[in-house]
């Protein structure tokens, strides 16, 4: 069953790797504006239950829809389409495109999208200014820190003013510091422009950004509210 | 005693063990590198494969051509072993007829394309010779082959040389009596032939001759072939042992953290890249080995080698297995010169330190100064090969030097574009030199290449000789020294009803002397007398009327002396005398009074023929003595095996019928053995660069695979990556040909005029640039399904 007003909700996601099952009946929704942070140990299935959420992987069974349309039955070229225009991705290392500069990789997916080089680079240099990186426009992500380049990619992910995020593990390379001040740009800047963002973590004080919580555990989700 | 007097004592420190330093400092790294590569797990082990195989393929190469020339002795020996022996009186001089001489004639054919050697032989006492690798003398219609020839014969593939060669077959010919393992080789016996059939007496086997001195200009040929092909094997294992240096150069970086200097880690590092060369020379010698047990199955362009000719030399071998771990080593301390590996993480020095184009460009200069310093090619002396060779070599390996300066002088320059172009020139500006290592060994091929065509081009004029033959009007003929009675008329009878023949020019042809005595000081008249039907007799002067039974007197053309000497023996309504032998018994035969004088025309041989021309009608060609018959035949080229058809039908009206091709271009069999072998190297040469192109495509897009996945995620097209790996390929490469183009062009340009030739075609560049291109469209087309694979989102996991 779909709640009421969500944007993205699977239900009943079932996925094997080989002989070890990740997804055991999973279910999850998100509605517009939302953070909602997914929790579990090493091995649980977080990461699987958001790349099938983001169409990346295609579930055994089960069902996943986005803005009312069927997620896992659209062909490739189709889902490859939204994640282009609809979805933004974040995570843990190794996102950037090394030889790119800072702005260009920021500009990327608007680039992808069919946007012209001036004008995507004006985007993504907005998003750098938002994101307080502008600094490292001009330079190649080997160039600059971790923290600095986890920031890039949140403003890679939100340059396509996407509806929905998908960030896993985005602090899980960083130090508390950075961390911290990541995941307060990321969550201001994605209720500002009203985007859902999916936040898999292990670690509660990055939950704590999320106003709900998902827990995996052997491959199966419950929700938490948050008290506050 | 306090403690505190105790501590003013000072304890007995351990002893500080001192590190080694020189030889051993070097053995100490080395040693470690290589326990390093042996036990740094899979991906340590992954390398280290990718360089074994690399390098294996080039040692195996490597090894081939070492074994060259044991190869062309033992051939040369086998070949020298199974020509006749001399006869006393020089090469011409035949035999004394003995208890153990033979009496044999050549009945070379071909079938489909392939030489098939033949002699029928007959012996003329009880204990003849016999050529090597033959056990037994065969008897009459008894043969010998060689096994290729029994396999081609027992197929339903020979089933027309079967028929051309009835014969029973009683043995096959012992490897010591071939050349190579896919000669198509016969000896058949005969109990008919006779010195008149052509039959020729030789005494035995054996040619102890040197053998014919190469000219100097295909001496030149060689040394470049041997060049280009070897650079590039050469180039390509410089590649081969940095296959994988990034992730090497990462572990490395875990080396400087537990205090390790930039010293030792460079060393370890040359440690690891002498562990996969080692690995490597012996999966070279393992690949020769095993490639060794099949060669004598494989046939390349009709080229097949015995398996035991494969020896490499000793000094040649001795040099490889110094060469490949050394230059790896030297190598990767080179390429190390350019990365500074810190404790946290490598920095590559070589993206700020920009490449300095002069020392590069002083290589190939230099070696086009040794070609020009060597001066012209001396026909009739002896060519010294190292000159010429260095120079090759100089010009080549600066062409492979250049090109990392040009391709990043290149991309540097590429701005803009759409986002596949955008990432591959990226990547490009990012490791240029990764990118020019990968195209260098294809660079310095098509530029050899390019060098060796238009070598060919300019010195084929001296062993591609026009022959003036037309074949157009017919395209075989044949040649026969007996004539038995109606043979001629049987001759063209049969060629006439063989499928896919559309016309014969068949004649007859005997040398006809002016009746009389002579003084010693005095040439008797001599002219040709050609019997052949009214159609062969068009063919060969210009007639207008013919009808069976007319005789004509045939003049040349043009030449009015040599019509006089024709007309001194033709003298019509007189006699003719006709004999095999000079002062043999002779026959007489009368020029009918009426016979007209015509002039002749070139038959499709490009040949004139002139005397007496007469039809069968006038005079029965099974009369003549000493005649030989000569056929001209016109194919339907439509008709499958047409040719074999033709050649059956001559083996059955004389087994030693010789069957040509009407050409009208010669070529030299040595010329053409040297290209040959160039097809067989080049091609060689090629698959091996593919392979090394292949190798770091692939190590590059697994170097990236976690980044590809990451692309795809965010919604990146297939075909947006496909044309990115595309581009990063196409670039480097489309730099690379046009620098072959350019160092080739200037290369053949300066060997041509050492032979002091001219530059025939300019464009001669443009088949093996096509073949290079190609080559990566392949590359790129093969490495496109990894790369689907790497796109999956597998490399997102982390866990």
């Amino acid at each position: 069953m779909i709640p009421a007003g969500s944007l993205l909700c699977a239900d009943s996601l079932y996925k094997t790797y080989g002989r070890t099952p990740a997804l055991d009946g999973a279910s999850f929704s998100i509605h517009p504006g939302e953070v909602v942070a997914v929790l579990g140990p090493s091995g649980s299935g977080k990461s699987t239950l958001l790349h099938c959420l983001a169409g990346i992987v295609t579930p055994d069974r089960g069902t996943i829809t986005y803005a009312g349309r069927e997620l896992s039955a659209m062909p490739d070229a189709e889902r490859s389409a939204l994640r282009r225009t609809e979805f933004g991705f974040v995570f843990q290392f190794g996102q950037l495109v090394p030889e790119l500069t800072c702005v260009e990789n920021v500009a990327l997916p608007l680039r992808l999208a069919g946007a012209r080089r001036k004008d995507a680079e004006r985007t993504a240099r907005h998003w750098l200014e938002r994101l307080e990186v502008e600094a490292v426009g001009a330079q190649r992500p080997g160039e600059v820190s971790g923290g600095q380049g986890q920031r890039v990619a949140v403003a890679r992910a939100l340059a396509a003013s996407p509806k929905v995020i998908f960030a896993d593990e985005p602090t899980g390379a960083l130090d508390s510091l950075n961390g911290e001040r990541v995941m307060q740009l990321l969550t201001e800047a994605a209720r500002s422009a009203n985007v859902a963002v999916v936040l898999v973590t292990h670690e509660a004080r990055v939950a704590a950004y999320s106003d709900r919580d998902v827990t995996v555990r052997d491959g199966r989700t419950r929700d938490l509210e948050h008290a506050g | 005693m306090t403690l505190l007097e105790h501590q003013g004592v000072p304890a007995e420190a351990p002893p500080v063990p001192t590190p080694p330093t020189g030889v051993a400092a070097w053995l100490r790294d080395l040693g470690l590198g290589i326990r390093l590569a042996a036990g740094g797990g899979r991906e340590g082990w992954v390398r280290t494969a990718l360089t074994a195989v690399g390098v294996g393929l080039g040692v195996a190469l490597l090894l081939t051509a070492a074994s060259a020339p044991h190869l062309l002795h033992e051939r040369s020996q086998r070949s020298q072993a199974r020509a006749e022996s001399v006869a006393p009186g020089g090469p011409d001089a035949h035999a004394r007829k003995s208890d153990t001489s033979v009496l044999r004639i050549s009945a070379e054919s071909e079938f489909r394309g392939r030489t098939v050697e033949g002699w029928l032989m007959r012996a003329d006492g009880t204990h003849p010779v016999v050529p090597p690798g033959v056990a037994r003398f065969p008897g009459a219609d008894e043969m010998v082959v060689s096994p290729a020839l029994k396999e081609l014969l027992d197929s339903s593939e020979g089933s027309l040389l079967r028929e051309r060669l009835p014969y029973r077959i009683t043995g096959t010919i012992a490897d010591s009596g071939l050349v190579s393992p896919g000669d198509l080789v016969y000896y058949a016996g005969s109990d008919t032939l006779a010195p008149a059939d052509g039959g020729h007496r030789i005494a035995g086997y054996g040619d102890p001759g040197e053998g014919e001195e190469m000219p100097p200009v295909l001496i030149v040929l060689i040394i470049m072939i041997c060049v280009v092909l070897l650079v590039p094997v050469a180039i390509f294992i410089v590649t081969a042992v940095r296959f994988g240096g990034d992730r090497r150069d990462r572990r490395l970086a875990a080396l400087r953290l537990i205090g390790t200097d930039v010293r030792t880690t460079r060393r370890i590092a040359a440690g690891e890249a002498v562990f996969g060369a080692l690995l490597g020379l012996l999966t070279g010698v393992v690949l020769f080995l095993v490639g060794r047990r099949f060669v004598g199955h494989i046939e390349m362009w009709g080229v097949s080698v015995f398996p035991s000719d494969l020896v490499p030399d000793l000094r040649l071998t001795a040099l490889v297995v110094v060469a490949v771990p050394l230059t790896a080593m030297l190598v990767t301390l080179a390429a190390l010169r350019s990365v500074v590996i810190e404790p946290l993480g490598v920095v590559r020095g070589g993206r700020d330190r920009r490449r300095r184009f002069w020392w590069r460009l002083l290589m190939p200069v230099a070696g086009l100064a040794v070609l020009g310093l060597t001066g012209k090619v001396d026909k009739s002396a002896p060519v010294d090969p190292y000159p010429i060779a260095g120079g090759a070599v100089l010009v080549l390996v600066g062409l492979a030097l250049l090109l990392p300066w040009l391709v990043e002088a290149c991309v540097n320059r590429l701005h803009g574009g759409p986002v596949p172009w955008q990432l591959a020139t990226r990547r490009l500006r990012l490791s240029s030199g990764a990118a020019s290592r990968a195209v260098s060994g294809i660079t310095v091929a098509v530029a050899g290449a390019v060098a060796l065509q238009m070598l060919f081009a300019a010195v084929g004029d001296e062993f591609n000789r026009m022959t003036g033959q037309d074949p157009s009007r017919a395209q075989f003929y044949t040649f026969s020294q007996k004539v038995t009675s109606e043979a001629a008329a049987r001759t063209i009878k049969e060629f006439k009803a063989t499928k896919g023949v559309e016309a014969v020019i068949g004649k007859v042809e005997v040398y006809v002397t002016r009746p009389g005595t002579y003084k010693d000081d005095e040439i008797q008249p001599t002219t040709s007398l050609i019997v052949g039907d009214c159609g062969t007799l068009r063919e060969l002067a210009r007639i207008d009327s013919c009808k069976d039974g007319d005789t004509f007197v045939v003049h040349p053309r043009n030449d009015k002396e040599l019509s006089d000497w024709v007309d001194q023996t033709a003298r019509k309504g007189k006699e003719v005398a006709i004999s095999d032998t000079p002062g043999g018994k002779s026959m007489r035969w009368t020029l009918p009074a009426d016979s007209p004088t015509v002039v002749a025309r070139h038959d499709p041989l490009g040949e004139d023929s002139w005397g007496i021309m007469a039809t069968t009608g006038a005079i029965d060609p099974s009369t003549l003595p000493g005649a030989t018959t000569q056929s001209q035949i016109r194919v339907d080229e439509s008709v499958e095996d047409v040719a074999e058809y033709v050649r059956n039908t001559a083996a059955g009206l004389d087994p030693a019928m010789r069957v040509s091709s009407v050409k009208s271009v010669a070529r030299d069999e040595k010329y053409a053995s040297v290209q040959r072998g160039l097809q067989v190297g080049a091609t060689a040469t090629l698959l091996l660069i593919a392979a090394a192109m292949l190798v770091a495509q692939l190590e590059q897009l697994r170097e990236r695979k976690r980044l590809l996945s990451v692309l795809v995620a965010f919604g990146t097209r297939r075909s947006t990556l496909a044309w990115s790996v595309l581009w990063q390929t196409a670039v480097p490469v489309l730099i690379g040909l046009t620098v072959a183009v350019a160092g080739g062009l200037g290369l053949g340009a300066t060997l041509i005029t050492m032979l002091d030739k001219e530059v025939t075609d300019w464009w001669l560049f443009l088949p093996m640039t096509g073949a290079g291109a190609a080559l990566i469209l392949l590359v790129t087309l093969v490495s496109l399904p990894p790369l689907w694979r790497m796109m999956r989102p597998d490399g997102l996991r982390t866990e």
